[in-house]
């Protein structure tokens, strides 16, 4: 594990992932709290319901199989993961459809000693996909036409089709228990104030507003090399603490020995202060510039590689912290397909001046392109009251300025945002996304015609067809090209400028070891049980 | 009229009132753009048939007029629904809540009215001496405060760089004894109780100043009983009663006053409950918060009203 | 105020009385020179500092710096000077300020004045309206309008003015219903003048001075308001500078850098501080007795 205590200066600096301390002459030590600062207010422990990333949740729930640090599947409930090799996963004879089979570990038990059994998995289906159970979650549910268990350990999926991301979602988040939960009203039943699955820990307390304690689950399955059962430690306790200066505070007291997403605004103190670890940990996010092709100018090619070409990537980052990675396409790069071989737009104000007046713009009096009396003057949404959003947008506009765009911010948050995101209520928006670990449905969802998140309405059939293709192949190497073709035809098109990949900054108290960062949208905490606190 | 019908009159009042306000508020909830669901829209995950369906689940498809008859018709039965949020019931989620907004709120009011009833009663007895130029200023400094201001000045300074209180919260995890959970009251109850101060202090003042004026107080200081005696037996007993309606009126709003103050000090009362429940757009939530307000105020208002009429004979039953 | 002697005298008599007692009033005085001050500085802005509100100085991009002789209240993580934002801000603090009290003493008036001159009726409905608005806690309502409605300068306006009314008007209809019954409105009335008419040209000008004092009040009470709004995020949206949301920006950089929080405050407390005075002088010149 790397400590990066030169964080804010200047140089480029390489980002590391945290690496296992597996094979380190420390010995681990079991007991120990651990106090974790979450810098948003829990809603609900309802992974399927919550409108957060499910931290927490990932204590206490355990699917079959999950993303580790390199955003790969790893067998978690089940056995293993299944693929085509393995004969985990089968297609029908014309290869329309396919059937899943995971074994489950034998001798599970559920946090209270219950046996976990085949029967639990299709409860969850069942439960999750019951119309009248409303956590909107419900990614993964349809597809599936019927599960069976030819005996308890054993679970065969029948799906409607092919679906190479059938692994992102549903049995990810967590398999419920079903003698705790059949019959009641999963939408507001009781389980869910001290809900416990058959991951690490259990919750024993959660005071909304305020905090979340997890203990120790007696009965997980994991042991160390030694034998030793996991966790390691006896319980987290998540400090809800949505307002950062109050997060830097207690993480300098010592009140707080885990925190991520630090904004970078706190490292200037953070770094000075002795026993704080800060890592910088890769994840699956990215920020963009995406434009919304039903404004007329912003549907002239010229004009977006002009935009394009106006952003000084490293002057942003810089405002930003200087802790972002720059990136030229949409595909962050953990994933093994995220390609070299797309169309790149050097910051190069010079050219896009040029690009505009190529394409027969001209200054206006306030220094502002304008053609045929209309001026490149667009409304420039982010997500009002986040702080980094704002800070990007206001570099932006003065970058942007520059070569004769206007952007007139117009912020939103929450409810509003969501609605012009996907309704194309902006012209210009600066955001990020992060996607899950099999990310592919995602990019279909950002860039496809009529994607779900396409609020831009980009349309380009030869990128339909490539992001299809991806999105319906099991074979690692068809889904590679098929991505590399998508990269490249969406960066031509430009319907949306990738600008950094985006790491987290978690600090932590340096008595931690064990941790190692996750990526994913499955959260550092799916990976909770090895982590260990020092004397 | 006697005091009996004037109470039931009064009462019976309240009713078209608390209509009128549920109307205009569940119109400004409903009405603006956006709705509940849309926080989740930012998980690629979800899709556009689940968020139809719990649309439909909840009603949220339904007319507004539609949906506020349903709403009324619960709320008076004492359904207050289901928090969209955090699928809980609405009742449940607030009664978290109510200690810990009475705790700070109960903490300002007692600072507030001990500082500011001594100071109005001093300056009024020595009017234009240095002490009641000095009070006079400083009141006027209190009720011009920005008070997320002064929180965030005082936090910094208390907590952030002589490290003498917590920040923020209401008490230490694993701690929560009498000294922890004062120590965590002290800084938001304080800045809380400024603005009340002053502006309860001036009206102490004031009403003293109108009472001096008054014959009877002629006559009691003509009949030469002790200034002492006029002060406090006389003067200050009459001053209270308009000075209690102020207060008791202003006890309602700091109530909903805390809001600020609460979410700079993440005070996990109904003030945060209310600014989470802005982001997530909880309706059911929100309107339920807003009616207690309401009702608050209403309620207070009725009560002194009548308490002022039965200590106060001179207000006729109109 | 209730004196009936009072409403037989010129008013410009009255008004002179009313200045003279004003100038007595010292701080109210310095008050007002101080507002003119801020809004002339506010108002010529562009002129007063070599800096524009949002230009970046790209050599200072990442982290905000001290104040300095070249800015003297520092920069901000941008590289903006943030004396040039403070001054700017003024502009939108005051301005809202300004039209949302002159909004709120407009409805107000004319609401208290239909119920004080009309009576019946009209007095009941347009009092159980004031009730039911006054009945309701201001700040969450205004919390939840601007934040659902995401408003822009002048709607937020709108929203701050028509909230704010419910005082003025209760004012404006005590003043009506007391002179209602004098001679000189009784008298134009027989000489068959209309509602409007008699109301306005008569019994307003009556009723100005504690109408003006409310009016100065609420200015204060709505830059508070404002700057509460755009310090949670729910007001005026950056890069436009108002005091609060600059406040709110400094929120982030307070452990490091708190001149840039010191300074946005402490202008809203002057402000406000001299807007109260000024209302209190005010009030001293038009109402003796107080």
């Amino acid at each position: 594990m790397q400590s990066l205590r030169r964080f804010v200066s200047r140089t480029v600096w390489s980002l590391c992932l945290a690496i296992p301390l597996v094979g380190m002459a420390l010995a681990q030590e079991r007991g120990g709290t651990l106090t974790v600062a979450l810098n948003y207010d829990l809603d609900t422990l309802d992974p399927y319901a919550s409108g957060f990333l499910t931290d927490v949740q990932a204590t206490f729930l355990a699917g079959l199989v999950a993303p580790d640090h390199d955003a790969q599947y790893v067998p978690v409930l089940a056995e293993e993961v299944p693929t085509l090799d393995n004969g985990g996963i089968a297609l029908n004879e014309d290869g329309s459809k396919m059937t899943v089979t995971y074994h489950l570990r034998p001798g599970l038990k559920w946090a209270d000693g219950e046996p976990v059994t085949a029967a639990d998995v299709v409860f969850t289906w069942e439960a999750v996909k019951d119309p009248s159970y409303l956590g909107p979650e419900k990614d993964g549910t349809a597809e599936i036409e019927r599960i069976e268990t030819p005996d308890d350990l054993t679970v065969v999926i029948y799906y409607d089709g092919v679906y190479s991301g059938f692994k992102a979602s549903l049995f990810t988040y967590g398999v419920l228990p079903k003698h705790a939960l059949e019959g009641k009203d999963l939408n507001n039943d009781p389980y869910w104030d001290a809900p416990f699955g058959a991951g690490p820990f259990m919750v024993t307390e959660f005071s909304r507003g305020q905090h979340v304690v997890v203990e120790r689950n007696p009965y997980y399955f994991e042991t160390d090399a030694n034998g030793v059962q996991l966790p390691y430690l006896d319980r987290i306790i998540f400090k809800i603490i949505p307002d950062s200066n109050t997060q830097t505070t207690q993480l300098r007291s010592g009140e707080v020995g885990f925190a991520y997403n630090v904004p970078y605004t706190s490292l200037a103190t953070l770094r000075n202060t002795p026993n704080l670890e800060i890592i910088s940990a890769k994840t699956l996010a990215f920020r963009h510039v995406t434009f919304n092709l039903r404004n007329e100018q912003l549907a002239d090619l010229a004009v977006r590689q002009a935009f394009a070409h106006a952003i000084d990537r490293t002057a942003l980052n810089r405002a930003l912290g200087d802790y972002m990675l720059p990136i030229d396409t949409f595909v962050v790069s953990t994933f093994a397909f995220s390609s070299d071989d797309v169309p790149t737009y050097a910051y190069d104000p010079e050219l896009g001046r040029q690009l505009l007046l190529d394409a027969g713009y001209t200054p206006g009096r306030d220094g502002i392109m304008e053609k045929g009396g209309k001026r490149l003057s667009f409304d420039f949404m982010t997500q009002a009251g986040r702080a980094e959003y704002e800070t990007a947008q206001q570099v932006l506009i003065a970058q942007l300025k520059a070569i004769g765009i206007e952007l007139k911010p117009d912020n939103k948050a929450g409810a509003a945002l969501s609605e012009a995101r996907r309704n194309g209520g902006f012209d210009v928006w600066y955001s990020g996304w992060i996607t899950p670990a099999d990310p592919i449905d995602s990019y279909v969802s950002f860039y496809a015609t009529g994607g779900f998140n396409n609020g831009g309405a980009y349309s380009n059939p030869d990128a339909d067809a490539a992001l299809y293709a991806a999105a319906g192949s099991l074979d690692p190497d068809e889904v590679t090209a098929a991505m590399h073709e998508a990269q490249r035809i969406v960066l031509t098109d430009l319907p949306s400028i990738p600008l950094f990949e985006t790491p987290s900054i978690v600090v932590t108290t340096s008595k931690l070891q064990g941790f190692v960062s996750n990526p994913t949208n499955q959260t550092n905490f799916r990976q909770v049980a090895p982590w260990w606190l020092a004397k | 009229m006697n005091l009996t019908t004037f109470i039931v009159k009064r009462v019976l009042a309240a009713v078209p009132l608390l209509l009128g306000i549920s109307i205009i508020l569940f119109g400004v909830l409903h009405l603006a753009p956006g709705g509940p669901l849309d926080v989740y829209a930012d998980i690629p995950g979800v899709s556009h048939e689940a968020l139809e369906n719990i649309k439909r689940e909840l009603g949220l498809d339904q007319p507004v007029p539609v949906q506020y008859v349903k709403w009324l018709g619960a709320a008076v039965r004492g359904q207050w629904g289901y928090s969209i949020r955090t699928g809980r019931a609405v009742a449940k989620d607030i009664r978290e809540r109510m200690p810990a907004t009475f705790l700070l709120g109960g903490t300002a009011f007692v600072l507030a009215l001990a500082a500011a009833l001594p100071l109005g009663v001093l300056s009024a007895v020595r009017q234009y001496s240095l002490l009641d130029y000095t009070f006079t200023f400083l009141s006027f400094i209190g009720f011009s405060m920005p008070i997320f201001w002064l929180a965030l000045m005082l936090q910094s300074l208390f907590a952030v760089h002589w490290q003498l209180l917590p920040s923020a919260g209401m008490y230490t995890i694993g701690d929560g004894g009498f000294a922890d959970r004062l120590r965590h009251l002290a800084l938001p109850a304080s800045i809380l109780s400024v603005a009340y101060m002053a502006s309860w202090g001036r009206f102490t003042r004031a009403s003293m100043l109108d009472v001096f004026g008054l014959d009877y107080i002629r006559t009691a200081r003509a009949k030469g009983l002790g200034e002492r005696t006029v002060i406090y037996r006389h003067a200050l007993r009459n001053a209270l009663v308009p000075v209690i309606t102020i207060v008791a009126l202003d006890f309602a709003g700091m109530i909903s006053g805390a809001v600020i103050t609460e979410t700079i000090f993440a005070w996990p009362g109904m003030g945060r409950l209310f600014i989470e429940s802005m982001n997530g757009r909880d309706y059911p939530v929100l309107m339920a918060l807003l009616m207690i307000g309401s009702f608050a105020l209403v309620a207070i208002n009725l009560i002194t009203d009548i308490v002022y009429s039965i200590v106060d004979a001179r207000i006729r039953y109109d | 105020m209730t004196d009936p002697s009072a409403a037989m005298q010129d008013p410009r008599t009255l008004l002179g009385e009313a200045f003279k007692r004003f100038r007595r009033h010292r701080l109210a005085v310095v008050s007002l020179a101080l507002l003119v001050v801020f809004s002339l500085a506010a108002v010529l802005a562009p002129y007063l500092t070599p800096y524009t509100f949002d230009g970046q100085d790209v050599a200072l991009l990442g982290m905000p710096t001290p104040p300095s002789l070249a800015h003297p209240m520092g920069t901000d993580h941008l590289g903006r000077d943030n004396a040039t934002r403070v001054l700017y801000g003024a502009r939108v603090s005051l301005l809202v300020g300004l039209l949302s009290a002159l909004i709120a003493t407009l409805v107000g008036t004319i609401v208290g004045a239909l119920a004080g001159f009309y009576g019946g009726a009209t007095d009941n409905v347009l009092m159980r309206a004031t009730d039911v608005v006054l009945s309701i806690p201001l700040l969450p309502l205004v919390i939840v309008l601007s934040g659902f409605l995401r408003p822009n300068l002048y709607l937020l306006v709108l929203i701050i003015g028509v909230l704010g009314w419910m005082g003025t008007a209760r004012l404006v209809r005590s003043q009506f219903l007391s002179l209602r019954g004098r001679d000189f409105v009784e008298a134009s009335r027989a000489l068959g003048g209309s509602g409007i008419r008699i109301m306005f040209l008569h019994m307003l000008p009556n009723a100005l001075g504690p109408i003006l004092v409310s009016t100065t009040l609420s200015v204060g009470g709505a830059i508070l308001l404002e700057s509460a709004l755009s310090f949670f995020g729910f007001g005026v949206q950056p890069p436009t500078p108002t005091w609060g949301n600059l406040l709110n920006s400094s929120r982030d950089w307070l452990d490091i850098a708190p001149w840039i929080a010191t300074f946005p405050g402490l202008f809203i407390l002057v402000t406000v501080l001299a807007v109260n005075f000024l209302g209190d002088g005010l009030r001293d010149a038009f109402d003796p007795r107080m």
